[in-house]
């Protein structure tokens, strides 16, 4: 089980009056692979959005604990919480146009003494010490052009988890991350990250609209509506919830 | 030896060549990094008139303040970029060109320390003796090869591979916590101060610097070298000056024999030529005419 920990108190986001994001008291990353469920336009992606700092929040308190180091993210830059091991995945396919598969593996590994204005030699450096972690992507996962460009949505979606995943993330927040996937590839990226948490003790959340992979592979679920946390506990206790099922699996996708 | 380049075609290489390094320079700062910089002429002209300043009115030894004028450019831009460069391109084209002019007017309106209109005094080279244009015209080749010779190796460098990344989807870069801000400001300073060091270099070639100099047409010349040649490229800079600043400034200038009644219309020509070229390389090769894209890493 892992160490890590996000709390968020009174974090609220409101777009044009509207509140798409009204979060009480909510702690994320107790139980190792948590999943975050709720039917479309809850407020799921922008609360990743909050966390990370790509959205500002209007108010509110954000925490991120790590290995007994506590750091107050409210407010703090994307690439800042980035850097302290806090990482998102993306719902909507996101890629570095003109940088080929191993380009995008090769940006996410580097490290930042080696990517200087004047490291003008740095690469063969990179490249020896980054081929046994891409190696390990390249085997588990399918690319029909490693060498070249990823070519169709999954592979840019694929792509967009393994740049994260190399970058030994402590907490690893995914945003619906099986869509556009076939089924043996997300079995796989699945089988990867629980590797992850387990073995290097990665916190994990879970957005997904497919709630088998939900049932299976979380151990803790969150459930929000309308912008608030409106249930939360383990599958069986999610699952039978009469809330869930009205608000939710009641809209004939469960 | 002697007579192998008149002054004149000294001159004009001479020319040429910072334009190619003007050019290259905007191909580190566009092309690959995706800054929009339509300031070139003033980052030139600030090098070259703080240069003819601390040389002559602060009577400070050439390479001292050669070292200064450089110094005080990368101030300059790294104050400006501090502003700008998490801007979105828009604002960033228009807040460099609005840079540029105010460094143009400000040279213009200083007197009291540019001379104005009247222009600064006579900027020697900086060695003596019969061959010293010649001298310079050596030093701003080896300066323009290393700049080229820098942009090639940064492109396949990591920092080369996290400016395209920045340029394609910042974002994104941020997103696996590159400190995007901090990478665009250091890139920004150390490349506009290369176009101070040429701006100051600039100044000995020119020897009378006049406001006049400073006008946006340099700035203008180099973008569409750049986008002739191809703005991805180490050698885009250098080919899109070849075709235009070349063969106008250099050949047809130089060598071509021409009616001295056309003399006035040989500018027109030249920008409008300039003008219809870059339309079809936009339309025909949007990419300039190196083309698209560099070969991805294809193996470890
Ligand atoms: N930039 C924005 N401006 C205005 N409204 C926004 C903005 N971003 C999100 N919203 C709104 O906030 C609400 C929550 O959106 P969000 O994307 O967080 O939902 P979600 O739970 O991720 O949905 P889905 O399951 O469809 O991905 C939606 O109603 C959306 O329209
Ligand atoms: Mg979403």
């Amino acid at each position: 089980m892992s160490n890590n920990q996000i709390t968020l108190k009174g974090v609220k986001k409101s777009y044009g009056g509207r509140v798409v994001s009204d979060i009480a008291d909510l702690a994320l990353g107790r139980h190792g692979v948590e999943g975050l469920i709720g039917p479309n336009g809850a407020g799921k992606t922008t609360l990743m959005s909050l966390i990370t700092g790509k959205i500002s929040a209007d108010a509110g308190e954000i925490l991120f604990f790590e290995n007994g180091n506590r750091h107050d993210i409210s407010g703090k830059k994307l690439d800042a919480v980035a850097r302290l091991g806090l990482v998102r995945t993306n719902q909507r396919i996101q890629d570095f146009e003109s940088l080929g598969i191993l380009d995008s593996m090769l940006l996410s590994v580097v490290q930042p003494a080696q990517e200087t204005v004047l490291g003008l030699f740095a690469e063969t450096a990179l490249r020896q010490q980054a081929h046994p972690a891409i190696n390990r992507y390249l085997e588990a996962f399918r690319f029909s052009d490693p060498g070249g460009y990823a070519l169709s949505a999954g592979e840019k979606k694929l792509l967009d988890i393994i740049r994260c995943l190399l970058l030994k993330p402590k907490f690893l927040l995914m945003d619906e991350p099986t869509v556009g996937l076939p089924q043996d590839q997300t079995d796989k990226v699945m089988e990867v990250v629980r590797e992850a948490a387990r073995d290097d003790g990665m916190s994990v959340v879970i957005i997904e609209h497919d709630l088998d992979l939900i049932w299976n592979v979380c151990e803790y679920i969150h459930f929000m509506a309308d912008g608030r946390i409106m249930a939360q506990g383990t599958p069986d206790e999610v699952r039978t919830s009469t809330m869930v099922r009205e608000k939710y699996m009641g809209e004939g996708d469960a | 030896m002697i007579d192998l380049l008149s002054g004149y075609a000294i001159f004009s290489l001479s020319t040429v060549l910072v334009f190619v390094a003007l050019a290259t320079l905007l191909h580190l700062q566009f092309g690959l990094a995706g800054i929009v910089n339509f300031g070139v002429v003033g980052f030139w002209g600030l090098g070259m008139y703080a240069f003819g300043i601390l040389l002559l009115n602060f009577q400070l030894p050439y390479f001292v303040a050669l070292i200064l004028a450089v110094a005080i450019v990368a101030l300059v831009a790294f104050v400006l970029g501090w502003v700008v460069l998490d801007l979105d391109s828009q604002a960033q084209l228009v807040a460099t060109l609005a840079f540029a002019a105010v460094i143009a007017d400000l040279v213009t309106t200083e007197k009291w320390l540019t001379k104005g209109v009247v222009g600064l005094g006579t900027v020697p080279h900086p060695f003596g003796g019969a061959q010293s244009a010649l001298w310079l015209l050596l030093i701003l080749l080896v300066l323009t090869v290393g700049v080229i010779v820098y942009a090639r190796l940064l492109g396949r460098s990591p920092f080369g591979r996290l400016l395209a990344a920045i340029r394609d989807n910042e974002v994104l870069a941020r997103n696996l916590g590159k400190d995007t801000s901090r990478a665009k400001l250091i890139f920004f300073t150390l490349t506009s101060a290369g176009m101070g060091l040429f701006g100051a270099l600039s100044a000995p070639v020119r020897q009378f610097l006049t406001p006049d100099l400073l006008g946006p047409g340099v700035t203008f010349s180099v973008w569409i070298a750049l986008i002739v040649g191809g703005k991805r490229w180490p050698l885009g800079g250098l080919l899109g000056v070849l075709l235009t600043i070349f063969v106008f400034d250099f050949l047809i200038e130089t060598y071509l024999r021409v009616p001295s009644d056309w003399a006035q219309i040989i500018p027109i020509l030249k920008l409008m030529l300039y003008g219809v070229t870059l339309v079809l390389v936009l339309l025909f090769r949007p990419f300039g005419l190196l083309g698209d894209r560099r070969q991805p890493t294809s193996h470890l």
